[in-house]
């Protein structure tokens, strides 16, 4: 059943990759929450976030975005931007390019490209890189870069995969702080996956637990460590031993 | 307890590869040389010889049509292999590797069997013979290269991660505009270099074409043709001399293919300073 507050609602989901299985994954998030999708490494998160971005064609279940089905949706229709861990810039391409390649694959006219990659290059400060490729600048640059490229198409959902595991504490510090600017300016709905308790509790509204493919646990962040849980729970939480 | 590492003097397995080359570059340099030695006094001779340069024109032209129609379909086939849900996958990639290692004389006769059956003839019907003619060298040939070339693009392929082309699709490319603007350009260097490779392989091809369209001297007489005209007539100064032109297509054509295969792909993504 959909529910209609929500703007991504993934119900009864699974799919195979290889040897792991997400399994019978269901979440509802609502428009202009963020939601962190907490678990160690291996557990599934990125696959579920790749599940939702519709990377899957044979699935079981289902990823609604406002109550349409993902995989009905054309990839350049789903108003998606994503960001891997690796940041996913094309080696290829400037930094210019990156960001402004969704405007062109929109054919939007030269003049606005020119506008708004500026606009957006100012805003994440790195206007000085904008001629330099991906493999010659910083995690920190790739980083912002990879951002400016997903949401100058101002994207409804952005789904960020662990955006600030590879950055040292300043960078990371910074970075918080932007995704919490992105979220006021582009007033867009945020699913990000990390294993940093902290990180979730900090800059998500709710938080769900994801081990070995399931989803074990959702709960309101603020409420992330004052509640008790089964003991796998507990163990990931680090509050009981092995 | 103490271990103690042996700082030996001299690495023997180093020792033994550099053996191991030099012993290869010592053999395939002695055929190298031999070639050269036989053939240099005849090399300008052969140079001006009408019959060489037809081989040469025809050896070049077939060889530039076969590698372009090759490119043309194992693109589009590569493609299919490692992005697609092609039915098949498994024993279509089994039934090109077979090709690969059959005799090329082999490959030619089963296109020769093809090409006399009503369906040949109906073909040739139409004005595409094939049977002795130089249209059938660029059938040889192409037969011959497009496992190869395949492989070698389906090898370009697998090296592109394919999150960057669902990036690009998120971000608004159809598939082919994905493929054209991120898949390609990344392969760029390794397509450019099995362009070169399978030119310099259709420029040698023999066991292929002699069982399709045989060697008739300046109508389908090719570079490995002319060498073995020669040699049947006893003409084997004129054969080395041929063979030394083959030598430097084949050298600057793999000179090209080395530098654009060693250049160093510099922005490769994780690589972050």
């Amino acid at each position: 059943m959909y529910n209609h507050n929500s703007i991504l609602e993934v119900q009864d989901y699974s799919v195979r990759r290889g040897d792991f299985k997400l399994d019978s994954i269901s979440l509802s998030i609502k428009e202009r929450e963020i939601f962190a999708v907490l678990g160690k490494s291996g557990a599934g998160k990125t696959v579920l976030l790749e599940a939702i971005a519709g990377f899957y064609p044979s699935s079981q279940g289902c990823v609604l975005i406002n109550g349409t089905d993902v995989r009905k949706i054309p990839s350049q229709r789903r108003n998606i931007g994503f960001v891997y861990q690796d940041y996913g810039l094309f080696p290829n391409m400037t930094v210019r390019d990156n960001i402004a390649y969704g405007l062109k694959m929109r054919k939007c006219t030269r003049q606005d490209i020119e506008t708004k990659t500026s606009r957006i290059m100012d805003l994440f400060s790195i206007s000085h890189i904008a001629s330099r490729l991906p493999g010659t600048i910083s995690g920190g640059e790739c980083q912002r870069t990879a951002l400016a490229r997903a949401l100058i198409l101002e994207p409804e959902i952005l789904l960020l995969d662990e955006p600030f595991a590879a950055l040292d504490y300043m960078t990371k510090k910074k970075m918080y702080k932007e995704v919490m600017k992105i979220h006021e300016q582009f007033t867009c709905t945020i699913l990000f996956v990390t294993h940093d308790f902290h990180e979730a509790q900090l800059l998500a509204d709710r938080v769900a637990i994801i081990l070995d493919g399931q989803i074990k646990v959702i709960v309101d962040s603020k409420n992330l460590m004052q509640q008790n849980y089964n003991d796998e729970v507990e163990i990931f939480l680090g509050r009981k031993d092995i | 307890m103490n271990h103690k590492i042996k700082d030996s003097k001299i690495d023997i397995f180093s020792t033994i590869s550099i053996i191991a080359a030099l012993l290869v570059i010592f053999l395939m340099g002695s055929a190298l040389l031999a070639i050269i030695v036989r053939g240099a006094p005849d090399f300008v001779h052969a140079l001006k010889s009408e019959e060489v340069r037809f081989a040469i024109r025809l050896s070049s032209v077939t060889a530039t049509a076969s590698t372009i129609l090759c490119m043309i379909f194992a693109i589009p086939a590569s493609y299919a292999l490692t992005r697609t849900a092609m039915p098949f996958k498994g024993p279509a990639s089994i039934l090109l590797e077979l090709t690969l290692s059959m005799p090329f004389l082999l490959l030619g006769l089963s296109l020769l069997i093809i090409f006399s059956s009503d369906f040949g003839k109906g073909l040739r019907d139409i004005g595409f013979a094939v049977v002795f003619s130089p249209l059938g060298i660029v059938m040889a040939q192409l037969v011959i290269n497009l496992p190869f070339c395949i492989r070698m693009i389906r090898t370009a392929f697998s090296e592109v991660d394919e999150r960057l082309e669902h990036i690009a699709q998120l971000l608004g490319a159809s598939k082919f505009k994905s493929f054209m603007t991120v898949t390609l350009p990344l392969c760029r260097r390794l397509l450019i270099t099995t362009f070169i490779l399978t030119w310099s392989r259709a420029l040698g091809e023999f066991g292929a074409t002699l069982m399709l369209v045989g060697i008739t001297r300046m109508k389908t007489e090719t570079l490995p043709g002319c060498i073995y005209l020669n040699i049947s007539t006893g003409n084997n100064g004129m054969a080395m001399a041929t063979a030394m032109i083959v030598l430097l297509i084949s050298t600057a054509a793999l000179t090209l293919s080395n530098l654009f295969g060693l250049k160093k792909v510099h922005y490769r993504w994780g690589e972050n300073t």
